[in-house]
């Protein structure tokens, strides 16, 4: 058992104040994640934590004592830092680099003895790095040479392990994988695990608890699911997000929104009639013209559903599963109403939502400019024993005007071809990130 | 499991034995044949005998000959406090390139590096342009005023680096390098200045084992210095691996580093200031031999520190060596031993380096 505790710390640079009143205590068997962004002193609370950087005010405190009150080499056996990145001077073999860490428990002309061989081989073994021990570190690739500093750690005997940002310049496999080693080791071998991350999903897949820090000071702290919310994130790296429950994990999921960026302002607004992912890039690509954009009737556990929610489009929804109620059909058609121009996508039509055909037939009537995108022919689409297919060539008939796809559609809107392709780009990265959530 | 711990650890201590007991083999034979090279011929098995005479307890048993008396004191008067000078100043500027090199994490590092060298040729100018000191110390004013002024230049050195209670690294190598200019500038002054004391000034500038330099008495007064500079080192060799690692790594290992780096940088000092007495400013050496040796030993200082000290060593006796070989009634004039350690020392480096781009670190 062992926890550490974080006493009113005020940490400077020269006469620049780094850390103000950081307070916080954990123990055994947390893995605990410091977020914020760049200048936020994340870092500079590591150095303070592991006795590097005094700090002017206040204590850390290791069980009971505080740490700069002890020997460095007794701080050593207790606690170990893993770098952002490690450069070792001259060809040092890795069970080299992996025994220095039995330093602080030999006296200074004492050589290793086997037990000390024998802890450095149980660290390699479990970091995955005892084939490379006669490899020179310096030869090794990015990944590799992290988990051997990681051994390093191990070999030390801490039970608090302090990480600056390990993963920042790996790959997402060994970002995983060095991930997946770091929460191994705080359920089996109960260390404490204090790391700085900078990617909002990997910490809150891994961590139990979470620190955000803003300008040397907490904003929040405590369980992850609490912590990373997206006003919490709003507030600290001013950015908006939406933060998702990972339907397998059930663990909080962080997805950024990028500003708009044509900030041209149209006044006219487009109402979308869309459904099974077929109106999310027109959506993305709409809002960021500057177009106000609605949609419905949408299902609650459609994709283009969640891409409404992630660009805060207003969605007129129904219950999953449900077909349109009469209910909804006015809520729509009100929301139709509103709009200057309608558009239909190719949606596949089935009993379920057949009334959205209705409500365009409704609004080609009322005489609300209406284009139908006929990419995939309505034979095709249409799930409803030709009343579909019907209602579709009515439009037509009507005075709605047919475009063979998108791309005709944009031309019409006046939406340059540039444009449209980065936001479709970064709308079907939305839609990838949304797809967990699908019904 | 193939390969268990103690056959790990076996594997090392005899690896290490084995550098170790060559490098002695290789020191001793470089003795040898540095007696021999010189003027005068003697044969082998005469110096052997005559240095079995002068060996405590068993040397009464020693019975030379006429022609072995003729060369006694040839081998134990002028060749041997050479010898014994050429060891020294090679394990000292060795060991002080090994500590210099770690310590700033870099192979370019020698001794001379934050100003050492500057500082000690400093001292030497005063006392030889000045004429300071002369009436107290004699024969030992130049060397005392080298090993002064290099031991000082490199402290205000140390004392300009440092920021609050730290020393960082780059900050001591830049202060290093401005001190040493500074210094420099000095010494060309006091050349200008030196009239009919120039020639001296220079000659010690040169670093040479000569005989005018390196008496008995010369030399065993630097012994000590090096000798327990030398050991002391051996203290710090672990603690020189992990600052390898970076400083802050040596930090969270538990290193005191602060106070770690001024004594490394004094040993540095002593063994430095304390060669370049005995023998004026040889370079190469330390530049060269404990990169040498890291190839072949590779990087621990646990190994690297004795086999640098003994490769050291050897090597400047062996060229002290060739410069007696190279000097007959016709060429009278000593070839520089520096001069000497350069084409020699380069050339074999150079070979190595080319030909082993890697080694085994054990």
């Amino acid at each position: 058992m062992v926890n550490l505790r974080i006493e009113d710390i005020d940490c400077f640079y020269e006469s620049s104040k780094i850390l103000e009143n950081v307070r916080f205590s954990v123990s055994t068997g947390v893995f605990l994640g410091i977020l914020g962004p760049n200048g936020s002193g994340k870092t500079t609370l590591l150095k303070s934590i592991s006795r590097v950087l005094k700090p002017r005010k206040g204590a850390i405190l290791l069980d009971t004592t505080d740490v700069y009150k002890m020997k460095t080499g007794d701080v050593a056996k207790q606690m170990a830092m893993v770098p952002q990145d490690s450069n070792i001077a001259f060809s040092f073999s890795v069970l080299q680099v992996v025994l220095m860490g039995r330093t602080p428990h030999l006296g200074r002309l004492q050589t290793e003895s086997q037990k000390d061989f024998a802890i450095a081989r149980r660290a390699m073994e479990y970091t995955g790095t005892w084939h490379l021990a006669d490899r020179l570190v310096n030869e090794l690739s990015g990944g590799e040479r992290q988990r051997v500093i990681i051994a390093r750690a191990l070999t030390q005997e801490p039970k608090v392990l302090l990480l600056d940002e390990p993963t920042s310049h790996l790959d997402i496999g060994n970002q995983l994988e060095i991930m997946d080693l770091l929460k191994q080791l705080c359920d089996e071998k109960k260390m404490l695990i204090v790391g700085v991350f900078h990617d909002f999903n990997l910490a809150a897949r891994y961590c139990d608890q979470i620190i955000l820090l803003k300008k040397g000071k907490i904003v929040a702290a405590g369980k992850t699911a609490e912590t990373l919310t997206g006003e919490n994130i709003k507030e600290v790296f001013g950015i908006d997000v939406i933060v998702n429950k990972h339907p397998v994990t059930d663990l909080p999921y962080v997805i950024p929104i990028s500003k708009p960026k044509d900030q041209r302002q149209r006044s006219l607004s487009v109402h979308l009639i869309c459904g099974a992912g077929t109106g999310s890039t027109l959506m993305k690509i709409l809002t960021d013209s500057g177009y106000n954009v609605t949609a419905g009737v949408l299902n609650v556990s459609d994709t283009d559903y969640a891409t409404a929610q992630y660009l805060k489009v207003p969605v007129t929804a129904e219950a999953p599963f449900s077909p349109v109620t009469e209910k909804t059909q006015e809520a729509n058609l009100a929301m139709i109403g509103k709009a200057n121009i309608l558009v239909l996508t190719s949606v596949p039509f089935g009993l379920g939502n057949l009334r959205n055909l209705e409500a365009a037939k409704e609004a080609v009537k009322i005489g609300i400019p209406t284009y139908v995108i006929d990419e995939v022919p309505i034979e095709i689409r249409d799930f409803t024993g030709g009343k579909a297919t019907a209602l579709f060539w009515e439009l037509k008939k009507l005075g709605a005007m047919f475009v063979k796809d998108q791309t005709e559609l944009l031309r019409l809107l006046n939406i340059s071809e540039e444009e449209a392709k980065l936001a479709a780009a970064e709308a079907s990265s939305v839609v990838s990130h949304l797809k967990p959530s699908e019904g | 499991m193939e390969i268990n711990d103690k056959s790990v650890k076996l594997k090392r201590v005899s690896r290490w034995k084995t550098y170790f007991l060559l490098l002695l083999v290789l020191f001793f034979a470089s003795v040898l044949v540095s007696l021999n090279m010189g003027f005068a011929q003697i044969p082998f098995p005469d110096i052997i005998q005559i240095l079995l005479k002068h060996v405590p307890f068993i040397g009464n048993s020693v019975q030379l000959t006429p022609f072995q008396e003729n060369k006694e004191s040839i081998i134990i008067l002028v060749r041997l406090p050479r010898i014994v000078a050429g060891a020294m100043v090679g394990a000292a500027l060795a060991a002080a390139g090994t500590i210099f090199q770690g310590m700033f994490r870099n192979p370019m590092a020698d001794p001379y590096t934050t100003s050492a060298s500057s500082g000690a040729s400093l001292g030497a100018a005063v006392a030889i342009v000045l004429g300071f000191g002369v009436a107290q110390f004699g024969i030992f004013t130049i060397p005392i005023f080298a090993f002064i002024g290099c031991m000082l230049s490199v402290l205000v050195v140390y004392f300009i680096a440092r920021v609050g209670s730290r020393v960082p690294i780059s900050t001591l190598l830049l202060s290093g390098i401005a001190v040493g200019i500074f210094e420099l500038a000095i010494v060309t002054y006091l050349q200008t200045i030196a009239g009919d004391k120039l020639g001296p000034l220079t000659f010690w500038l040169i670093g040479s084992l000569s005989s005018t330099r390196t008496t008995w008495t010369g030399v065993l007064s630097m012994v000590p210095f090096i000798l327990v500079g030398i050991f002391v080192t051996y203290f710090y060799a672990r603690d020189l691996n992990i600052i390898a690692l970076g400083e802050d790594q040596a930090q969270h290992l538990g290193i005191n580093l602060e106070r770690l780096k001024l004594i490394l940088l004094i040993l540095g000092a002593v063994l430095t200031g304390a060669a370049v007495a005995v023998s004026g400013l040889i370079g190469f050496i330390g530049l060269m031999i404990p990169n040498l040796t890291r190839l072949i030993v590779g990087p621990d200082h646990r190994i690297l520190i004795p086999a640098s000290v003994i490769l050291g060593a050897s090597f400047l006796v062996l060229c002290d060596g060739v410069t007696r070989f190279l000097t007959s009634p016709s060429s009278p004039q000593e070839v520089p031993v520096g001069v000497i350690t350069a084409v020699i020392g380069v050339v074999f480096f150079l070979f190595l380096l080319r030909r082993k781009k890697r080694i085994d670190a054990f």
